[in-house]
């Protein structure tokens, strides 16, 4: 508990031991599915200069698809910050048009290095990550842990990748590559034979070239009439 | 590209049950680096999840639209849980949304306009809508006491009751049910949940009637009781700041 950031009083002893008795009993089918740690970097749709260390907990759906849980650390007290949707481009190409902006390149983020396994062996993990090099993600982020919230305020974020050199913060690169010991550079050269899409990287992909960024707008609640009024 | 109910094209829909992502099964190479990964990573947040909840939520901008929901939950403290949501409990469920839940003490501190999106789970608990499969009752009925001051932030990325095949558009801003017509939950929705875990949503209402009701909602919870209004998002174009071209 210790190494929580957020802000609350430490879980009662009575809490803890009623959720382990019930983690016991239940079934976490979609959670058992996550098989795959990867550590990167996003920034916000409408703001590169606001990175964020990300980490990736993930499960493929199928081949093509992957859905994965972003926290702010590999550590168990971690905060959920957002979730990333990984496509094969074959998906992201059947994406409307006017989706396809909200959807981010791979290729970049693998072949320089800067995406990783941690603990996992470069063979190992180059095999994989060739694969995700041809991919496209979505990335929402609830949480703007790089502001200092101490809660997850305000609206979900459209997150983008990282596409060309000097766009990652040195500091940043830096202080990741210590922590995990890993070199970008080094594994840039190992990810040299890597391609991206098959098509290249999409036009409308990463924002269309633009920043972006999310709006809140009232609604009207639907007259209750269109509503049934039996409960069970 | 906004959260409300704008056409998705018909290529993009499945209503299938079970319900399949488009995409070609998993090859066994894919289940050989996977399982190799699980092996040599240590993945400590997602095992520290350590409640499934089963509940349902209303779509802010048009409430007569609700989901059944999967919470997998993890306590960071004794004022804050954060929940990863899934579409069922399945190995193949599809991850739908985030919501975060903190105390009352919590969301006491947070600047009003932030309240406006949060929702209350007091009668989620009472009507026994919100439930632990599988936990038999009684261990189930000390965590509720807590739960009733609570509230919630949930975000819907995936809108797969509108049969979409991928995440599409905006998140979704979601509410949760209350007890007077705009905020009921529909009744086959409950049935249907309740026929597969093999209980009665009415008989754990019955036995949640001695869990004492909050003596205080703060009023801009569940803002859409006063309102009338809900909150839909929007995606916008705008300048990207940057110091170096993007893409």
């Amino acid at each position: 508990m210790a190494t929580s950031k957020v802000p609350g009083e430490p879980t009662q002893t009575g809490t803890a031991v009623l959720e382990t008795a019930t983690s016991a009993i239940q079934g976490f089918g979609p959670i058992n599915k996550i098989h795959q740690h990867l550590c990167a970097f996003h920034f916000y749709g409408y703001d590169m200069t606001r990175q964020v260390e990300s980490h990736h907990f993930c499960a493929h759906q199928n081949e093509e698809m992957r859905q994965c849980l972003i926290y702010d650390s590999p550590e168990p007290h971690a905060r959920l910050i957002g979730l990333e949707y990984i496509v094969s481009e074959n998906l992201f190409l059947t994406l409307p048009d006017n989706e396809k902006p909200l959807w981010h390149s791979h290729e970049y983020e693998v072949k320089s290095g800067v995406l990783f396994m941690p603990g996992v062996p470069g063979p190992i993990q180059r095999q994989d990550l060739d694969k995700v090099a041809k991919t496209y993600g979505k990335t929402i982020h609830f949480w703007q842990v790089d502001k200092g919230d101490a809660f997850p305020l305000g609206l979900p974020q459209i997150m983008m990748a990282l596409t060309r050199d000097g766009q990652l913060h040195d500091n940043l690169a830096k202080d990741v590559e210590k922590r995990f010991n890993v070199s970008f550079d080094a594994e840039r050269e190992n990810r040299a034979y890597m391609k991206g899409p098959e098509h290249g990287i999409h036009h409308l992909a990463n924002g269309g070239g633009k920043g972006i960024k999310t709006v809140l707008r009232e609604t009207d609640c639907k007259p209750v009439e269109s509503v049934p009024r039996v409960f069970v | 590209m906004a959260s409300s109910n704008k056409d998705v094209p018909e290529s993009m829909q499945s209503f299938e049950t079970p319900p399949t992502v488009p995409g070609k099964p998993m090859s066994v190479g894919q289940h050989m680096l996977d399982k190799g990964a699980a092996m040599l990573q240590s993945l400590k947040p997602i095992k520290m999840m350590q409640q499934h909840v089963c509940t349902f939520a209303l779509y802010s901008h048009d409430m007569s639209r609700q989901i059944e929901t999967h919470h997998f939950v993890t306590r960071i403290n004794q004022d804050f849980l954060q929940c990863a949501v899934y579409d069922s409990d399945s190995s193949s469920a599809r991850l739908v949304g985030v919501e975060y839940i903190v105390s009352d003490r919590i969301f006491e501190t947070l600047p009003a306009e932030e309240q406006k999106l949060w929702h209350s789970h007091a009668y989620e608990i009472k009507s026994g809508l919100w439930m632990s499969p599988r936990v038999p009752g009684m261990i189930q009925s000390r965590e509720h006491e807590n739960l009733t001051k609570t509230y919630g932030k949930f975000w819907c990325t995936w809108q797969v009751d509108r049969g979409d095949v991928l995440p599409l558009g905006a998140p979704s801003l979601m509410m949760s049910p209350q007890g007077e017509p705009t905020g009921m939950v529909k009744p086959e929705l409950v049935q249907k949940r309740d026929e597969k875990y093999n209980i009665s949503s009415e008989d754990l209402k019955k036995l949640r009637l001695e869990i004492a009701e909050p003596e205080w909602i703060n009023p801009n919870a569940d803002i859409w009781r006063k309102t009338g209004k809900g909150f839909a998002v929007d995606i916008e174009k705008t300048e990207m700041k940057c110091t170096v071209p993007f893409p």
